[in-house]
Order: structure tokens, then C-alpha cells, then sequence
């Protein structure tokens, strides 16, 4: 047989007589399933020092309780006559005077972990403090609404528990043509092609073959929709820039992935924290600026909402070595277009009425920020996602 | 034994059996095998690090150090600690590759994922290693406070700021709740108490475990309900005094050497032999004897770690460690870099260890490696070419060279495929697979290993 002849008849073969029905589904996809919005989410792993990015400095508590790590109230940015934000956001604020950023005080869980892990697993299964769960939220979204493992993407080289749905896992790619280049494998084809339903089990070899359907496909599709776009702002020297600049790259190529996200690690402050902490601060923030700037630049920020979050806030009384131990409650970020309510959201942490512990209470349940992106953004039942009913906010 | 038994015994104790090591043992009972092992692993060999030239590095305090030798001296010295530490991770994996003593090796990667520790102090961090390496197979209370006295987790678990004034928790917390426990096992108070007991536990610039009495708390403590006036050691006595203890490390154990999926029947059993006196080789050997070890539910079931692949494909063609660079380029591909744990729960294994990327790239690894990237596909007699057009453009980044292809010759070469599949493919294959595979059958048997170890089976041991 002759090369081209071959060429024809392996392309005639692989889309029609030899895809194997397990495969379809995930090629198959009622579009209507699907709306247009997109959700970015990134997490400041290792527990963010709320208190010391958004500093109420107005409060006296707060600077009797960290006398070698406060920020002077000649050091930070004024948002609102009582707090301030980290003279190193400078960034973020030129997002907030447009109006694109609400910050969410006092955002927490009851009976809160304070192990990095244990509350890591618990915002991404979005379960209680008592209960374990093996399916993120964003992956059993992407079960339910998306149905394909590129409709939920992590912009890193491993998929964390977030986007691991109970049937689907979403996938982790910071480089799309690496991932075709290698999908693309003749020996590799041919082993799905002659797999048939059948033989897939439960188990954890039916698991290898799925994983191995799911990522083919995915592959395939991510790099060809993705490959012509490229971004032309210039995004700062880092691996988190980078990662953003991948994932603004994704949604202008009009990729139909559904839910990002992205983790930023280093903020397990516990010694010597001032100027790490606040460098830290400098990297998000500067990135974020771009990101925004490269999503409006394609018209594409006021179908995106950003949520930024870490799995726990830090103890507001400072330790012995100059930093801060795990806390609880902690404020978050949502940046997008629309807010309902731009500006801070709620109440200040009240620093007089804290836990055994010295740490914050929650006034806002985690799991309500979820229910809220779930319903007002994503156009999903936040209760088929969370397992359980939620107040809603009024943020979006 | 039978074969099967054998090769599920040497890849849940190692990282599989050569046909010649099969041909010796199926003449052997279980409990002779078994002594092999053991007698292979008495001894301990600790890695040796090449570790002049490096000054009062290694005995002077950092402080001083900067004052007497100047910043940049100073920094020099830490970049050269960092870089030796890059090396270790290399010795590391060369000495899983090719000790003797597979069985201690093991045991000493599982610990490493037990007591999870990052340094970048080459001193501390050799010292760290081969603590894991020599109570391995010991007495686990001893293990405890070996591995709470070691600098490297000292200053990973910010044990060296736990003061009497200002505790820090911790290490306390990790302790208890990544170590012996598990969440749900001690409460706050406990945390809160322990972290006293251990407050004034630091180190000497040569890594020596040092009590600073001024600044360790004397006072009374109630710990998991007693009271006493407790250090850290008698903190781990009570711990290890709890059958939670013993129950929390079986389960581990058994996730990692029997299934990723649970049997509380058998978590019960092994609790009742560790809780007797703590003592890991009596646990061990009660493991590998049990009649359930050897079911066929427990065999092929679990998914490689990223360092068991690798050194699995090493024992069929010892060719996979030989460049630093290219090995640590590994290691990072699939995730798992020795001594760079991502955080202090360790890596949580089995299907963790898979996502689309990660999987697509195992799969990749052993013709990347083995056979510049190429897997034999010919549907017989046709197609040659296309295929051949295919791989062209491909660089060759990984070489075998004459020897290591000679190794397997002599001891692959000779036996039919199918018992090769036999050997290199523990689960029972895939229905549709195995057909492909009899359809595609290439001439030579390193290109049928090659074949073996690229489908989704060989992910599986």
C-alpha cells in the first residue's frame, strides 16, 4: 500500500467505522448544555495572611497583635476609610477604581482544619469539615454540565483533587502541543482503537484506558483550537504569569473549557514573613493585572469571573519568629466585569470576638460563594454540584 | 511458589524478578523466599556524599558564618549545599536501582512518603536519608524520635522556633496528624500540649539534636488524657500507646504494599501484630506470609509510582540512570522528585498519580527511554514506511548502549513472548489489547518488551 493511499484510509477510518462508542461520548455533546461563561479560579496555597493583604487599619487589635509584622497605616492603600490593601497591590487597586474587583470578608467553613492538606481537600470537595470526599466541586460540575475532560483545565503539570469529578477528570496541560504531540502516537491509536466497552472496568486498569480515551481526545482538540492564538501582552518573568498568560491564551482562542484553574503556592508564611509575604502579594497581583488586560484586549473579561482564594487566613496574633501560624476565616476575591457589588462586600473582621484558637470566625459559609458561581454564573444547579442547598450571595 | 506468586511478591517488595531470579525461587516455599528477602536487607549501607571542601559550613552557626566569611562567600557555599542536595536525589534513585538490599530500599521510599521532609542543608538532609534508611525495618517508637530529633525536620516542621514563650504547633500537628494518628485521633488541646512538650527540641550547625532547657517548657501538660510533666519522647510513648497509632500506620502500609483499596478485615489483623511491640520487620514478614497477600485481587491492582516505573523498566534494561539531568527531567514529568515532596502529606499515589498529561507520558516512557521514542507497529508486512515517516523528525535524547542492551538479551532473549508478557506485564491483560498485541507481533523480543511495557497494563503492579 501506498503512503497516501494509506493517509486516506487511516483518516476515513479513524473518524467514522473505528471510533469506538465510549470514545463518541465524549465527542458528542449537546451544545446546549453549555453557556458561554467561563470561571477562573486560583488558589494562594499554604494559607494567605488575609489580615496583612487586606489590613483593617483602623483597628487597634491589629496592630497590638503583630507589633513586628503590621503594615503601617503610611504603607498601604486606603480602599474605604477602614481598610487598606498591601502597598504591593497597587495592581489589584487600579482593577478595583474600575469597579471589576468585590472583596468577601470573613469567607470560612465551621469547625475549621487548620492542616494545610485536610483544608485544601475540603474547599476542593467542597465538603463539611467532618466529611470526605474523592470528587472535587469543579470536576463533579464538569460531570454533570460539561462532560468532557477538557471543559475543566488546570494550567499546571498535575491535576489536583479540584477538578476530579466522580466519572471524568478535567485536565492538567501548561503546554497544549507537548500534550498532542505525544497523544498522537500510532501504537497508542491503534490500542484505543481496537478497545471496545466491553472490557472496561471499575477498576483501576478500566480507569487507565478512560484516562487514556479522555486524554486523547482532549489533547487533540485543546491544541488545534488553541494553537492560533497567542497572547501579545507582556506578562512579567514567572511561573504564575506564565500560567495565566496560558490560560488567557485558552479562553481568547474561544476554547469550550468551562471552569480554569490555577494554584500560586508559597504563602505558608510561618518565619520571617514581612518581605516575602508582601512579594508574594507584588507577583499575584502584577500577573492579575495583565490577565485582565489580555481578556478585555479580546473581548473576553466580561464573560469571565476570577475567584481568588486559599484554603485558610492566618492567626492574627503574630508567633516568635516573626511570622503567623495557621488560622481560619479569610476574605476572598471575585474580579470580573459585572459585580453586583463592587467594593467590599461585607463586614470587616471583627478582631475582638475571635475563636480558642485566636483566630477569625466565618460569617460567610465557602460553600456559598460556590453556590453563588454555580447558579448566577455558570448556569448550573448548585445543589447537584454541592450535594446540599446553600444561601446564595448577591455578588454577581 | 509459583511464578505469579513470585512476581507479585518481588514487585510489591521491589521493583519486579528477572527470569533468572524466578528460575532460583519456585523451587523455594514462601517462607524461604521470604527469609531471602530479609537476609538480603540485614545490612545497612548508608549513602555516601562527597562533602569537602565545603569549610565551617557544617559547624558553624549561619550568622556567624555570614560575619566571618562575608555574603557572597556565604551564598556561594549555600548554592554549592543546594546543588549537592540535587545530587543525592540521584544517588538516591542509582542506589533503589542497584542495591542489594531491594527490600530496605523499599521500605525506605515508603517511610520517606510517611515522614515527608524537603532541606535544601546537604549535611541534614544526608543525615535525614539514611536515618530512614537504617530503622527501615526497626522499632517504630525509635523511628519516631529518631526522625523528631533530625535537623532537616526540625527546620521543616519549624521546630527550631517552638519556644516556651511562644510555642510553635507545628510540628506538634504534623506529627500527630500525618505521622502516627491521623485526623479524628487528638484534639486541639493535644496539639496545643504537645507542641509545649517539644518546645527547646533544636540543632547544632553539624546537625546534632541539642534540648535547650531555657527555652523548653518544664510546667505540667495533659496530653490524650494524662498528665504529666512530658517531653517530647514521652509525648510519642503515649502516642504510639494508642491503638490508633498502630491502626494508622497498617493502613498506609497496606495501601502501599497490598492494595490501594482498603480491607478493614485485614487492617485489623496486621494492627493486632504491630501494636504487640512496634517492631516493622515482624510486621513485614507477617505481610508477605499471608495467604490474602497473595489473592489475585491484590495482584496488578496498583498503579507505579513515577520511581517504581523508572526502576522497573532498569531491571529489564539497566539503561534509565545514567544522566543527572535526564533523570531529574523525569522525575518531574510524572511528578515525583525524590527529596522535593510537594508539601508534608507526602504524594498520595495510586490514581493520583494519573491525569491525562501524566499517564500520556508513563506510557511514553519506556520506548522514550528504551528505543528513541518508537514503538513497534507493524500490522504484518504492511505500512513499513509510513510509520518510519512518522518517527523521523524525533531527536534522540536517550541512548542504550551495547552493554545494557546485552543485559537484555541474556536474560529476556531466551524465554518464548508469551512467557516474556508473563514476566514484564503483571495484570491479566486486556481482552482487546491482547489481540492487537497478537496482530502487531514484531520480530525481536526487545521490541515486543518495548511493546509489553507501553500499554496501560504495564502501569499496573
Amino acid at each position: 500500500m501506498k503512503r497516501r493511499d494509506f493517509l486516506i484510509k487511516s483518516s476515513m477510518a479513524s473518524s467514522a467505522v473505528l471510533v469506538p462508542s465510549f470514545m463518541k461520548a465524549f465527542e458528542n455533546l449537546d451544545p446546549t448544555l453549555l453557556g458561554y461563561k467561563k470561571l477562573v479560579v486560583i488558589q494562594l496555597s499554604g494559607g494567605n495572611d488575609g489580615l496583612n493583604t487586606i489590613i483593617p487599619y483602623r483597628n487597634d487589635l491589629y496592630y497590638s497583635n503583630r507589633p513586628g509584622i503590621s503594615i503601617p497605616k503610611n504603607k498601604l492603600i486606603d480602599i474605604d476609610g477602614e481598610l487598606g490593601l498591601n502597598e504591593n497591590l497597587a495592581p489589584l487597586k487600579s482593577l478595583y477604581d474600575k469597579g471589576y474587583v468585590s472583596i468577601i470578608n470573613n469567607v470560612g467553613y465551621p469547625n475549621p482544619s487548620r492542616s494545610h492538606f485536610r483544608s485544601t481537600d475540603i474547599w476542593h470537595t467542597a465538603s463539611s469539615a467532618s466529611a470526605y470526599l474523592d470528587s472535587g466541586w469543579m470536576g463533579r460540575y464538569i460531570d454533570q454540565y460539561g462532560k468532557k475532560p477538557y471543559s475543566g483545565i488546570e494550567v499546571d503539570d498535575s491535576l489536583s483533587l479540584i477538578l476530579k469529578g466522580t466519572t471524568i477528570n478535567g485536565v492538567a496541560t501548561k503546554d497544549a502541543k507537548k500534550m498532542f504531540n505525544n497523544a498522537k502516537t500510532p501504537f497508542f491509536s491503534k490500542v484505543l482503537e481496537t478497545q471496545t466497552e466491553a472490557h472496561l472496568s471499575e477498576h483501576n486498569l478500566g480507569y487507565l484506558y478512560k484516562t487514556m480515551v479522555g486524554a486523547k481526545s482532549s489533547a487533540k482538540y485543546i491544541y488545534e483550537t488553541s494553537k492560533t492564538t497567542t497572547s501579545t501582552q507582556s506578562y512579567p518573568n514567572n511561573p504564575f504569569a506564565k500560567q495565566l498568560k496560558t490560560t488567557a491564551e485558552f479562553i481568547n482562542s474561544k476554547l469550550d473549557t468551562k471552569v480554569y484553574y490555577v494554584s500560586m503556592g508559597g504563602f505558608d508564611t510561618h518565619a520571617n514573613q514581612a518581605n516575602r509575604h508582601t512579594r508574594l502579594l507584588k507577583t499575584y497581583s502584577e500577573a492579575m493585572e495583565i490577565f485582565v488586560k489580555d481578556l478585555e484586549a479580546s473581548d473576553s473579561f466580561k464573560d469571565t469571573l476570577i475567584l481568588t482564594f486559599s484554603e485558610f487566613g492566618r492567626r492574627v496574633q503574630q508567633n516568635a519568629a516573626g511570622g503567623t501560624d495557621h488560622g481560619a476565616a479569610n476574605n476572598l476575591f471575585v474580579i470580573g466585569k459585572n459585580l453586583k457589588k463592587p467594593g467590599i462586600y461585607n463586614d470587616s473582621p471583627d478582631l475582638s470576638n475571635l475563636d480558642k484558637n485566636g483566630d477569625l470566625h466565618y460569617t460567610i459559609d465557602f460553600r456559598s460563594v460556590y453556590a453563588t458561581l454555580l447558579d448566577q454564573w455558570l448556569d448550573a444547579s448548585h445543589s447537584k454540584v454541592l450535594g446540599n442547598s446553600f444561601n446564595t450571595l448577591n455578588f454577581i | 511458589m509459583n511464578q505469579r506468586e513470585l512476581i507479585h511478591l518481588h514487585w510489591r517488595t521491589g521493583f519486579g524478578a528477572t527470569p533468572a531470579l524466578i528460575a532460583a525461587s519456585t523451587k523455594l516455599s514462601r517462607e524461604n523466599n521470604v527469609n531471602l528477602l530479609f537476609d538480603a536487607s540485614k545490612k545497612i549501607e548508608p549513602i555516601q556524599i562527597d562533602l569537602s571542601d565545603f569549610g565551617d559550613y557544617f559547624n558553624t552557626p549561619y550568622t556567624k558564618l555570614k560575619k566571618n566569611l562575608g555574603e557572597q562567600k556565604f551564598q556561594k557555599l549555600r548554592q554549592k549545599s543546594q546543588k549537592k542536595v540535587r545530587e543525592l536525589n540521584f544517588s538516591w534513585l542509582k542506589k533503589i536501582a542497584n542495591s542489594d538490599q531491594v527490600l530496605r530500599e523499599k521500605m525506605t521510599l515508603f517511610w520517606a512518603n510517611i515522614f515527608v521532609c524537603r532541606d535544601n542543608h546537604i549535611l541534614h538532609t544526608l543525615k535525614f536519608n539514611n536515618t530512614l534508611r537504617t530503622h527501615a525495618l526497626g522499632n517504630f517508637g525509635d523511628f519516631v524520635k529518631a526522625i523528631s530529633r533530625s535537623a532537616s525536620m526540625l527546620k521543616y516542621l519549624n521546630n527550631n522556633r517552638n519556644f516556651k514563650k511562644k510555642p510553635n504547633e507545628n510540628f506538634a500537628r504534623e506529627l500527630m496528624e500525618l505521622f502516627t494518628l491521623g485526623i479524628g485521633n487528638y484534639s486541639e488541646t493535644d496539639v496545643k500540649e504537645a507542641a509545649r512538650a517539644f518546645t527547646g527540641w533544636n540543632f547544632k550547625p553539624n546537625g546534632e539534636f541539642i534540648l535547650r532547657d531555657a527555652r523548653h517548657d518544664q510546667n505540667s501538660k495533659i496530653f490524650l488524657g494524662e498528665t504529666g510533666n512530658f517531653g517530647g519522647d514521652d509525648i510519642i510513648e503515649l502516642i504510639i500507646k494508642q491503638k490508633a497509632c498502630a491502626e494508622f500506620i497498617c493502613t498506609k502500609l497496606y495501601r502501599y504494599f497490598v492494595n490501594p483499596f482498603v480491607d478493614k478485615e485485614h487492617i485489623r489483623e496486621l494492627t493486632d501484630v504491630f501494636y504487640k511491640d512496634y517492631n516493622i520487620e515482624t510486621l513485614m514478614r507477617h505481610l508477605f506470609m499471608a495467604d490474602w497477600f497473595y489473592e489475585e485481587k491484590n495482584v496488578g491492582v496498583k498503579i507505579k509510582s513515577p520511581v517504581e516505573l523508572m526502576v522497573g523498566i532498569h531491571k529489564v534494561v539497566p539503561s534509565v540512570f545514567k544522566k543527572q539531568r535526564q533523570v531529574q527531567y523525569l522525575q518531574k514529568m510524572m511528578g515525583q522528585t525524590l527529596l522535593y515532596p510537594v508539601n508534608v502529606a507526602g504524594w498520595k499515589g495510586d490514581r493520583y498519580w494519573i491525569d491525562s498529561n501524566s499517564l500520556m507520558f508513563r506510557l511514553k516512557l519506556p520506548s522514550l527511554i528504551l528505543n528513541n521514542a518508537k514503538i513497534s507497529l507493524k500490522p504484518k508486512g504492511e505500512f513499513e514506511d509510513t510509520f518510519d515517516e512518522f518517527y523521523k523528525e524525533k531527536k534522540q535524547r536517550f541512548s542504550v548502549d551495547e552493554k545494557e542492551r546485552a543485559y537484555f538479551e541474556t536474560h529476556y532473549s531466551k524465554v518464548s513472548f508469551n512467557e516474556l508478557k508473563e514476566l514484564l506485564v503483571v495484570p491479566r491483560l486486556d481482552y482487546d489489547t491482547s489481540e492487537m498485541l497478537e496482530a502487531h507481533q514484531p520480530q525481536s523480543s526487545f521490541q515486543y518488551g518495548i511493546q509489553l511495557m507501553s500499554i496501560p497494563e504495564y502501569q499496573l503492579c
